[in-house]
């Protein structure tokens, strides 16, 4: 990185050196000078709508803003003169005279939040709280900071009834004070453009145009506008009321395989929101409605399973972890191993895993295991993995020339992705989208072709052909696929930095595998980069961990070798088992029928089959870990609280019971421990943030792992909508996600008919 | 060259049979003004009397010539004869007036205005001698009411282009000099010298570099740039493809409020003649310059006439103003470097480069060269579009032009709903950028509204800061909620329930958004304010104190009564008043049910004794209420 040369300013008659193509504000807060703002915020662009942050410039005529005045050599700025300060106060003024102020100017002000020495028209035990944002505001902090002690203007109240329709979150507009930040969040960070400004003067508001709700105009629900609100306006459904939370970690999101980085916030040992990280190298803050809003509602869900149970003819027993302990390892010793069928999640973290196969393999004897991408993918595992498992940076968008998605959404998941495509659209990459509904790609793109799943492959086809033609010449299907493609494939043809998107909609779609094999085309002749949006949360770190049938430890890593053989044990899902072991997984319809089935997870799913033994398991907010992202990353999971009753983490689980089957030397105390033992099994699994490579993989009998003529068939899941959490739909239990959900079906479905 | 050269002699040829007419000519002044005082119904009258007289003679639809009051103008010219005037022609005039001087040859002295010639004619004066014309000095407007604006060979014919021709013979650099020279500056109302404006553009760097016009002429009774371009939209594409030589600008927007239809079709109109001509596109008149021009319609906010915002408006935003720097001459449109000037300002470019800069610099002052439109409205006897040179007196304009106010004289508005109002005392002002800002007001755009007895200050005031405040994007806090609150205020004063301490409120706010807003429109929002306190400030203490409205306007203030000595019974206002408040038998003396009047005025206006015996209803103003 070049170092720029810094140029050397006057700030309050102090000589300071800047970095060059700042504003004024920037340059003070680098310098520790306190400018008032509202409007401003960092990663945001500037607006300079508040004018609280004027100064005088020398040789600008009256009070430039400092949030929008650039620097320069040689300036010289002075930002607390008398007039200044005066000036500010009656800006001030005026703005909390469009916000209710009682919370700022009251005469109980001090002793109010000691003593609740309200005046007794409000409870006694709330106060006078009708903002949910009371010590988070920046107005309160402002208000201190100019030197406020009243004001002299008559109040407006607006008068809006409290926007409470859409999900997620609540609108309150007359606490609004028009700064903006949530426009341009919304507009020119995640390009989503749901909100605008309506009306003018003293009308002027916010929301979406045409007075319609959120969902209506296309909300992503990412929260974004949200955590900019400076005031209490935007406000989270489920935490509003907490006040400021107790603490924040950062942990990782395990919803998807994007891995964004997640600032969780706890209050009383109970996550009550989560906010983005701007600084964060994987996700840069871009995070979805799952990361955003689906936790604190799935981790605190009434749903969850609070202790061990065991299936009696009259009904569930609670029973204490001992008697569960030994119930498992009476049931699990009972059996041959070939009577076993075990299904790990992908969304479980790498020491899960790692005990999770150990426990397959050394203490149940290596039965049968099964995995819901197993089952998903059917035959076509070995090629989804070509693709998946050398999958680009999510960074090569940046550099992007051209970008194809195929079967990709990124309205309420993998935001990071659709943004970065969204943004290199902007700067002038040319965007194509290829899918079967519309995409939210689509407004960005150059073209988007919409057909049938099945149709995929030949319209990949015809666009390779195209693009190698450089878009000359005829070829034979543009007819066919109308549109422009000969004009955007001489386009994409030009540029050595393409990019291919595949969605999770691929994966769900009949003739997959022909997409799949279209898809290494590009990427092996043409060289394009693969980037591949999938719902297996951790799926790189089973195949690192080998929970995965027929894969050893840290065998597909890199480690000198160049390829390595892979063949997985043919199975047939759907033969009758004695017993179902599920860790972590709650996708009843991808197992077999069985005598006994110990399901160990956090919630159940909605379904007539009963388990007999029930193991409540921790989440990714109760107990530290790591797990890899899609592009092979190592990411931490931080442990924000404690144990949600009497639930425990999966590896706690499992070496329990190998500690009463007697069998395999499970001594794991606490991560740490399972930690080192990988380190020293899996040399190659390094810290945390770095990236592990893996070997090119040649798969004996092609992948075909279902015995005999067993087909499985993909289920059709249009988008990243339909996402689900160790098997559990978020809707079942996130009920923002089932408005969500259902609103995407009804909307997708009156296209359909539209058509 | 040799193709315009051409094109120009040819045009010259038509234009000369034109003048030595053979066949009787019939000009109509057809732009807005004209159509909205029954032009259009005149053209049809003219078609059906010379069908059914089986005459045959051209109609030429011209533009504004300027006397609005004097609308519809129909000019006659025969063979071997003057062009001869006449004004405020009806339906019942116009066969008199045909027959008399179409048929019979001689023109009807009584129901003519004036002639074109050089001497009076049949008893008829100059047209130019008129008194609102005399002392006007035409040069933006020197086309408008005589070409045909559809008609790109009448502006050639008139040394239209020529300027252009000049310009491109001269580098880019040496047109700005020029320009310079001539001391023009911007005459959108902040009067930036135009020269500065384009070096900073000349030199910034970027290979695209755009040229917009600003046509959104948005102040309430300002409607200058409307006639230009509906009058002689040439001149202003001419000053567009100077101005854009002259910066290395290769694009035009022109930005036009869609409420301006007749101006755009004429735009459309002249922009397909030029490309015909080799005007427009590449390689214009064999030079390397090429240059486009694309006519982006407004919605019609007024915020949108300031520089930035209408950028925004053009790219497709929301028209909201954003912080400058950096300035629009450096990134501006897309973020390339962008200059935006008015439509008079282009409009004059043509006549510096055609005569010269030292032409130019005979006209005006030091300082402020050149000359002005104005529009010319309110309680003046002869409103209209004029042009002056700039450090005329107010006194001129108002009453040699203007021929004085109705009643007696109050107030003068310059510059539309952000300039200032300005009284008696200031007649002997010079109209000029700095004159004007000393006293705190602007030349803006060009709007000049004459305010006489029956105007209420208070309301007047409230009225312009009413529109401001609507108008106001809504971005910033001081505009947006500092003029609510003086609107508010104002409001509470002219209904009788203001306290001195408003008045100081009211200047505090003024001075508040002044300082503290982010563009134009707020930084001089609170001007008519401002000056009315000072200037007025015993018309805002008589509502304060005395509860007493002197112009009769705020109606919480004044009560109607009927004069008993003075009625006659007549019966006219009892006719009128929709609430039947007034009551009585003819001939006698009126009653006036004050719990039943509503302060309508109606009865007021109709009133026909108020000549006669003065006023027969007079508006008193009420007690103070306690």
């Amino acid at each position: 990185m070049t170092k720029e040369k810094k140029i050397s300013i006057t700030i309050d008659n102090k000589q300071v050196e800047v970095r060059p193509n700042i504003t004024i504000l920037q340059a003070a807060r680098d310098n520790n000078v306190y400018i008032p703002s509202l409007c401003a915020l960092e990663h945001l662009p500037s607006y300079g709508a508040c004018r609280l942050c004027i100064v005088e410039v020398d040789g600008l005529r009256g009070f430039p803003t400092s949030c929008t005045t650039p620097v320069e050599a040689g300036m010289v700025v002075r930002t607390d003169t008398a007039e200044i300060r005066g000036l500010r106060q009656e800006i001030l003024k005026l703005l909390l005279s469009e916000h209710p102020a009682s919370c700022l100017f009251c005469d109980e002000h001090d002793e109010c939040k000691k003593f609740m020495g309200t005046i007794r028209k409000v409870g006694v035990i709330t106060g006078c709280r009708y903002c949910p944002n009371d010590a988070r505001c920046e107005i309160q902090e402002i208000v201190d900071k100019v030197g406020l002690t009243e004001t002299s203007y008559p109040v407006y109240y607006r008068g809006f009834p409290v926007e409470k329709n859409d999900p997620f979150y609540d609108r309150d507009y007359n606490l609004c004070i028009l700064c903006g930040r949530c426009i341009r969040v919304c507009n020119s960070i995640r390009f989503n453009g749901t909100l605008a400004f309506k009306q003018r003067g003293k009308l002027t508001t916010i929301g979406p145009a045409f007075d319609r709700t959120h969902l209506e105009a296309g909300c992503e629900f990412c929260g974004a506008c949200v955590s900019v609100c400076p005031t209490g306006a935007l406000s989270t459904k489920t935490s509003k009321w907490y006040g400021i939370a107790d603490a924040q970690v950062g942990t990782t999101c395990t919803f998807c395989s994007v891995g964004c980085r997640l600032l969780l916030q706890v209050k009383n040992d109970e996550v009550i929101d989560v906010l983005p990280d701007y600084d964060d190298t994987v996700d840069q803050g871009l995070i979805c409605v799952k990361g955003r809003f689906a936790i604190p509602e799935y981790v605190n869900s009434p749903q969850r399973n609070t202790t061990p149970q065991k299936l009696t003819p009259v009904g569930y027993e609670v029973i204490t972890w001992d008697q569960a302990f030994d119930l498992a390892a009476e049931k699990l010793s009972g059996v041959k191993p070939d009577d076993i069928l075990v299904v790990i999640s992908p969304q479980l973290s790498n020491e899960d895993l790692f005990v999770a196969q150990r426990f397959v393999r050394q203490v149940l004897g290596s039965p049968p295991m099964m995995s819901s991408v197993l089952f998903d993918l059917g035959n076509d595992i070995s090629s989804f993995f070509d693709l998946v498992l050398y999958t680009s940076t999510y960074d090569s968008l940046e550099t992007a020339q051209g970008i194809l998605s195929v079967g990709f959404d990124s309205t309420y998941g993998y935001t990071p992705i659709g943004i970065a495509a969204k943004r290199a659209a902007q700067r002038g990459a040319v965007l194509v989208t290829l899918g079967s509904c519309d995409s939210n790609l689509d407004m960005l793109s150059e073209a988007s072709f919409k057909m049938e799943p099945s149709r995929w492959a030949g319209f990949l086809d015809v666009f390779t052909d195209s693009l190698a033609r450089k878009g000359k010449g005829k070829s034979r299907g543009t007819k066919e696929f109308a549109g422009n493609l000969n004009e955007v494939t001489e386009a994409l043809s030009g540029s050595s930095a393409n990019v291919l998107i595949m969605g999770p909609e691929v994966i769900f779609s009949y003739r997959r595998n022909e997409v799949f094999e279209r898809i290494k085309v590009l990427r092996d002749r043409l060289g394009w980069k693969i980037i591949v949006a999938h719902p297996y949360t951790n799926l790189i770190g089973m195949l690192a961990m080998g929970a995965f049938p027929g894969v050893k430890p840290g065998e597909l890593l890199q480690n000198g070798s160049k390829s390595i053989k892979l063949g997985i044990p043919s199975l047939d899902p759907t033969k009758r088992k004695k017993l179902v072991y599920l860790v972590g997984e709650g996708r009843f319809d991808i197992i077999p029928d069985c005598d006994y089935l110990i399901y160990q997870n956090a919630i159940m799913p909605s379904s007539w089959r009963q388990p007999d033994l029930i193991l409540p398991t921790s989440l990714f907010p109760e107990s530290p870990g790591t797990t890899i992202n899609v592009e092979r990353r190592i990411l931490t999971l931080e442990k924000a609280t404690g144990q949600y009753m009497d639930s425990r983490a999966d590896w706690w689980i499992m070496t329990r019971i190998a500690d009463r089957m007697k069998k395999g030397k499970f001594k794991y105390k606490d991560i740490n421990s399972i930690q080192s033992e990988i380190k020293k099994q899996i040399p190659n699994f390094k810290a945390s943030k770095k990236k592990v490579d893996f070997v090119k993989i040649d798969f004996k009998n092609g992948g075909k792992w279902l015995k005999g003529s067993t087909k499985v068939e993909p289920e059709s899941l249009p988008s990243a909508t339909y996402s689900s959490y160790r098997g559990i739909p978020l809707a079942q239990v996130v009920g923002g996600m089932k408005i969500i959900e259902d609103w995407d079906r009804s909307s997708s479905f009156s296209d359909k008919e539209a058509q | 060259m040799n193709k315009i050269n051409k094109k120009i002699s040819l045009a010259k040829k038509k234009w000369k049979d034109l003048e030595d007419n053979t066949e009787p000519i019939i000009y109509v002044g057809a732009a807005s003004c004209g159509r909205a005082a029954g032009a259009l119904e005149l053209l049809n009258g003219i078609d059906q009397f010379l069908v059914e007289n089986k005459v045959f003679a051209r109609v030429i639809q011209v533009g504004c010539i300027g006397p609005c009051y004097l609308e519809p103008l129909v000019d006659i010219k025969l063979p071997e004869q003057p062009r001869v005037s006449y004004n405020n022609v009806n339906m019942k005039m116009l066969p008199a007036i045909l027959k008399s001087h179409l048929l019979q040859g001689v023109p009807h002295a009584k129901l003519a205005l004036g002639n074109f010639g050089n001497e009076s004619f049949y008893d008829i004066p100059r047209f130019f001698d008129l008194p609102m014309l005399k002392p006007q000095v035409r040069i933006v407007l020197r086309n408008c009411g005589f070409v045909d604006p559809e008609d790109i060979d009448q502006y050639l014919a008139l040394d239209g282009y020529r300027g252009l021709i000049n310009a491109l013979k001269m580098s880019p650099e040496d047109v700005i000099g020029v320009v310079r020279q001539a001391g023009l500056r911007g005459r959108g109302g902040a009067g930036f010298p135009t020269f500065k404006k384009w070096t900073v553009c000349r030199n910034s760097p970027g290979e695209q570099k755009y040229l917009i016009c600003n046509a959104d002429e948005g102040d309430p009774g300002a409607f200058m740039n409307r006639s230009l371009i509906e009058s002689d939209p040439h001149a202003l594409l001419e000053g567009m493809l100077i101005a854009g030589y002259a910066i290395g600008a290769s694009k035009g927007i022109i930005y036009i409020r869609a409420e301006y239809p007749l101006a755009i079709e004429r735009l459309k109109k002249a922009i397909g003649q030029m490309r015909e001509y080799g005007l427009l596109g590449n390689k214009i008149l064999d030079s390397d310059f090429s240059f486009d021009v694309k006519i982006k319609e407004g919605a019609g906010a007024f915020v949108c006439g300031e520089e930035t915002a209408l950028i925004g408006s053009i790219e497709g935003k929301r028209g909201m103003p954003r912080s400058r720097p950096p300035f629009p001459a450096i990134s501006g449109l897309y973020g390339c470097p962008t200059i935006i000037n008015n439509v008079e300002t282009l409009g004059t470019l043509p006549n510096i480069l055609r005569n010269g800069a030292e032409w130019y610099t005979k006209f005006g002052k030091e300082g402020n060269r050149g000359t002005k439109t104005f529009s010319l409205v309110g309680k003046v006897r002869r409103p209209g579009l004029i042009e002056v040179q700039l450090g005329t007196p107010l006194r001129e304009i108002i009453f040699d032009i203007g021929g004085g106010v109705q009643k007696n004289f109050k107030a003068i508005q310059t510059g539309g709903p952000s300039g200032g109002c300005l009284s008696e005392e200031f007649l002997d002002l010079p109209v000029d950028y700095e004159s004007l800002a000393s006293v705190g007001s602007i030349m803006g755009s060009g709007g000049l509204i004459i305010m006489d007895d029956d105007t209420c200050i208070v309301d007047v005031a409230r009225y312009f800061l009413d529109f401001t405040q609507k108008e106001s994007c809504g971005k910033c806090v001081p505009c947006r909620v500092g003029t609510r609150h003086m609107v508010e205020l104002l409001d509470k004063i002219t209904h009788g329930d203001g306290t001195p301490e408003d008045l100081m409120a009211l200047r505090t706010l003024g001075d508040t958004i002044k300082r503290g807003a982010l563009c134009g429109l707020g930084q001089t929002a609170p001007n008519p304010v401002l000056t009315t306190l000072r200037y007025f400030r015993n018309e805002y203490l008589e509502h304060i104190k005395d509860g007493r409205c002197r112009a009769t306007v705020c109606k919480d203030l004044i009560e109607y009564r009927v004069i008993k000595e003075k009625c006659t019974g007549c019966q006219s206002c009892v006719r009128v008043c929709p609430t039947g408040a007034i009551s009585g038998p003819r001939s006698e003396p009126h009653n006036l049910d004050p719990t039943k009047c509503i302060k309508c005025r109606s009865c007021y206006e109709v009133c026909r004794f108020e000549a006669i015996a003065g006023d027969a209803i007079v508006i008193r103003s009420a007690e103070k209420r306690t």
